[in-house]
């Protein structure tokens, strides 16, 4: 199988793997259980990753995502008192209306995107090396590059003033 | 010639304008000085113009001051216009304004109002001097309407009194009527001839349809009727005795009412084209003559019984106008303005001497205690009823004469019994008031006196003209000095030539039988038996109830015209204001609130709620922008 | 359909069912994990163009990259204010925070 060609049994498998996940995330009731349906779905995208021929992308994915992130939102879950959700599949009235907004939206989007002129249809197989990314990062992205880091710094000192007791310096 | 003729209705302007400015202030003392001098000034200058216009070959001045409205094609001049006519109506105007003047200074002494009083009279000398003299159709009307206001200023002088002022605004509503259809009759005139000026007008008179003249006339006669108080808009000039006497004398008597028969006679080349407009000037002249005299037997008021006599006596010169005895008309005018103006100050004194007494059922017995009053009331009654020879006898016998040679017997017959009628009423009023025992009471007759000198003055001077008018210019009949005098006036007016014997003479006789025997009636009624009134009254009880109720027409009016209007005012009220205006108001300010109301629970600070419509808002979006605009 | 429509469909499909999530669950921290996949799905679509569009083939997996940081710079400070919230309201049920009503 070509690096990154379209391969349709390996695709369902992994569609099937991500929505079967997203699903679970919205629907248990349980917010623990919906954070382990989020960490498979995350496991799930990288898998999608490498079928596109990313790999880097599939290892910050799993770095970043799983490993970080999800722990956090974990860590965000013991520190705050959980009630269980109330009754069923449909949790408040919300849902009534939002649940067929999403559905028509699916449908709207997925029409149009499909059907749009602007697209090629290419089923080749573009995506670049390791080298061409890393290379691309400190020339043509350096800037966004220096940028995100200084978001990211200040985004951790944010979250220890926020997250500080007020009785602590 | 012409500043003498501006100066005329000038003086009495000024004179209005000073004595309100100057009349509470440093003229404390005697405010009515200024407008003293002001009428007399007028009376003089008036004398002059008439002189002038009498003399050698009778002239007519027609001069324009300055352009009053200039707006698109429509140019109106103010201008005088000074013929005969004019000539005779200043002579009435002024001598009998001059008159009341003096007159008021001691029947007005001791009013607060006193130099208010004098500064309206003047304005009323200057607004009829304006009618009279206006050489357009407009500036006639200027005058009408100020006529019409100053009269209605001094009917409410007494403006504390209720009823003073009811009666002031009824004159000037009743008026305004007149004046609408009046109006109406300007419009049409312009319209027809393009211009309101006299003399374009009568020029043009031929070459315009006799339909169109016959509205204008008709529209011009509806003023008139307001005006001189006929029938049906006659319901003002009873109530505007509320006034002070010698208002009553002036404008109700001797001036103002004048104004509708004056307009009548000056539109003569307009009217005249009219057969219509004549006859119905005529009709309404007719029955308005024989219906207010019957009102007249019954009142008990002395100043309401001259009031329908006045009524009864225009009606009689319209009479005459519409029977096409123009000249008759005016000569009776003139003649009326005198005698009638004499009654009414000779009643003034009465009541005055009376101590403001004006029910003749507790009168009698004056003759002796106020002799020139007497004399000079008598004198004045005889020439209202036409008795030989005095002023009244001539005038009313040469309608009547018009009237039988015009072929109208019916109307004729009607005035005779009107004249029977007026004998009747008016020496019941002077048996009533003059002869027999007082019935007054005792603290009443203590103060019994006649009045002081500047009263009895102008009585006398009226009497004068009120006994030898007729014989001085009526005589001999339809050819005598104010016939030829006013020739150039109604040109064209065929008289029949007066006959001493024969019909003429026969319908002299006529009449003066009906008055002699009128007169006899009251005196035996009223006089010889006075049980005999209250017994014929009470075998026809209905027709002394209507005569007495002025034949109901004030409760006529209620009930067709006042009703009706007020219902709509209260209906306009309580529906259109209240429900319609209010409730489109307050509707417009409850659907805002409604959509508050509604838009209100958008806001439910969950930022869920805003999340929802944000996406909401994107689905809808891309629909539209890739569906509906075809991106 | 060609490979690029089949993983935009995947893409959208994971976003929508992120959608649902933000929009229906009560639990804020529950929202803030659906707004990751919604994330994630555009992370899918933007690595599809880099692989099967010749023109994003580089800038596709650069976006990529940066949308992961910056998404995890967000939850971190994002769950540091609920947790902040938290100790104030005793709460994370997202009903209960309608100051801004009205």
């Amino acid at each position: 199988m070509p690096h990154g060609d379209f391969h349709p049994v390996l695709f369902v498998i992994v569609a099937v793997w991500v929505l079967v996940c997203g699903l679970g995330v919205v629907a248990f009731r349980n917010i623990v259980h919906s954070a382990m349906a989020m960490v498979l779905c995350f496991l799930g995208v990288a898998a999608a990753y490498v079928l596109l021929a990313a790999g880097l992308l599939a290892v910050i994915q799993i770095l970043i995502y799983v490993g970080a992130i999800s722990v956090v939102v974990l860590f965000a879950i013991m520190l705050t008192e959980q009630h269980h959700a109330p009754l069923g599949f449909f949790f408040n009235r919300q849902a009534i209306f939002a649940l067929p907004l999403a559905v028509a939206m699916f449908v709207v989007l997925t029409v149009v995107l499909v059907t749009s002129k602007m697209l090629p249809n290419g089923s080749q197989a573009h995506n670049v090396s390791l080298a061409a990314i890393a290379s691309g990062l400190f020339n043509g992205y350096v800037f966004p590059f220096e940028l995100v880091s200084f978001v990211l710094l200040a985004a951790m000192i944010g979250a220890i003033v926020l997250a500080r007791r007020e009785d602590q310096p | 010639m012409h500043t003498i003729i501006a100066l005329i209705p000038l003086l009495p302007l000024a004179g209005f304008v000073a004595t309100l400015l100057l009349g509470n202030g440093p003229l404390k003392r005697r405010p009515e000085l200024i407008s003293l001098v002001a009428v007399t000034g007028s009376w003089v200058l008036s004398m002059i113009v008439v002189a002038h216009v009498f003399g050698a070959h009778t002239k007519t001045i027609d001069f324009n001051l300055f352009t009053w409205v200039s707006a698109g094609s429509f140019h109106v001049q103010w201008g005088y216009l000074v013929d005969s006519l004019a000539a005779v109506m200043l002579i009435v105007v002024s001598t009998i304004g001059m008159l009341v003047h003096y007159y008021s200074i001691g029947y007005m002494r001791g009013d607060g109002g006193y130099y208010r009083f004098f500064a309206y009279l003047n304005l009323f000398m200057f607004a009829m001097f304006t009618l009279i003299l206006a050489n357009n159709y407009l500036l006639v009307f200027l005058g009408w309407e100020g006529v019409g206001l100053c009269s209605y200023l001094l009917i409410s002088f007494w403006f504390q009194k209720k009823s003073a002022s009811q009666a002031g605004k009824k004159a000037f509503l009743v008026n305004r009527v007149g004046d609408w259809g009046f109006t109406l009759g300007l419009f049409l005139m312009f319209t027809t001839f393009g211009s309101l000026q006299f003399g374009k007008v009568f020029a043009a008179v031929p070459h315009v349809s006799p339909g169109l003249v016959t509205w204008i006339s008709l529209l011009l006669f509806v003023g008139a009727v307001g005006k001189s108080a006929q029938f049906p808009l006659h319901v003002w000039l009873p109530d505007a005795m509320e006034g002070p006497t010698p208002v009553s004398a002036l404008i109700h008597a001797a001036t103002m009412v004048n104004a509708g028969v004056y307009i009548i006679a000056r539109s003569y080349p307009l009217v005249s084209h009219s057969h219509t407009a004549m006859l119905v000037v005529m009709c309404v002249g007719t029955f308005t003559a024989i219906y207010a005299a019957c009102i007249a037997l019954t009142q008990n008021d002395i100043k309401k019984v001259i009031a329908y006599s006045t009524i009864s006596s225009l009606g009689f010169m319209f009479m005459a106008l519409g029977a096409g005895a123009w000249v008759a008309a005016i000569f009776y005018l003139f003649a009326h303005g005198f005698f009638k103006g004499l009654l009414f100050l000779g009643s003034g004194s009465v009541i005055h001497s009376m101590s403001g007494e004006q029910d003749m059922r507790r009168m009698g017995g004056l003759r002796k205690k106020l002799p020139i009053t007497f004399w000079t009331m008598l004198i004045g009654a005889l020439a209202n009823v036409g008795l030989f020879p005095f002023a009244g006898f001539w005038a009313k016998d040469e309608i009547l004469g018009g009237d039988f040679a015009a072929h109208y017997y019916v109307i004729w017959a009607i005035g005779i019994i009107t004249a029977f009628v007026t004998a009747l009423f008016m020496f019941r009023l002077m048996f009533l008031t003059f002869w027999g025992e007082s019935r007054a009471s005792a603290e009443v007759q203590d103060h019994i006196h006649e009045s002081p000198r500047v009263m009895t003055v102008p009585l006398v001077i009226l009497a004068v003209p009120a006994a030898v008018l007729g014989l001085v210019i009526g005589l001999p009949p339809d050819t005598g000095w104010l016939h030829t005098f006013l020739q150039p006036v109604f040109f064209g007016v065929e008289n029949e030539h007066f006959a001493w014997a024969g019909s003429g003479g026969a319908l002299m006789a006529v009449s003066l039988v009906v008055v002699v025997l009128g007169i006899s009636t009251a005196y035996v009624a009223y006089l010889r038996r006075p049980e005999v009134p209250a017994r014929a009254a009470a075998r026809v009880p209905w027709a002394y109830e209507a005569s007495y109720h002025k034949f109901y027409m004030d409760e006529v009016y209620d009930a067709a015209v006042i009703r009706p209007v007020m219902g709509f005012a209260m209906w306009l009220w309580t529906f259109v204001d209240v429900k319609v205006i209010d409730g489109a108001v307050n509707g417009l300010a409850w659907v805002w609130g409604a959509f508050g109301r509604a838009l209100r629970p958008l806001q439910t600070g969950r930022a869920q709620s805003y999340a929802f419509g944000v996406f909401g808002g994107l689905f809808v979006l891309i629909i539209v922008i890739r569906y509906v605009w075809g991106a | 359909m060609s490979p690029v429509d089949w993983y935009l469909t995947l893409a959208v499909g994971l976003f929508c069912i992120g959608a649902y999530g933000v929009l229906a669950r009560r639990n804020v921290i529950l929202i803030v994990m659906s707004l990751e996949l919604m994330l994630n799905a555009v992370n899918i679509a933007l690595a599809a163009f880099a692989d099967f569009i010749p023109g994003a083939a580089g800038r596709g997996t650069f976006f990529v990259l940066f949308i992961i940081t910056l998404a995890a710079a967000e939850v971190t400070v994002g769950l540091a204010i609920i947790v902040a919230n938290y100790r104030n309201r005793r709460s994370v049920q997202a009903d209960e925070f309608s100051e801004m009503k009205g």
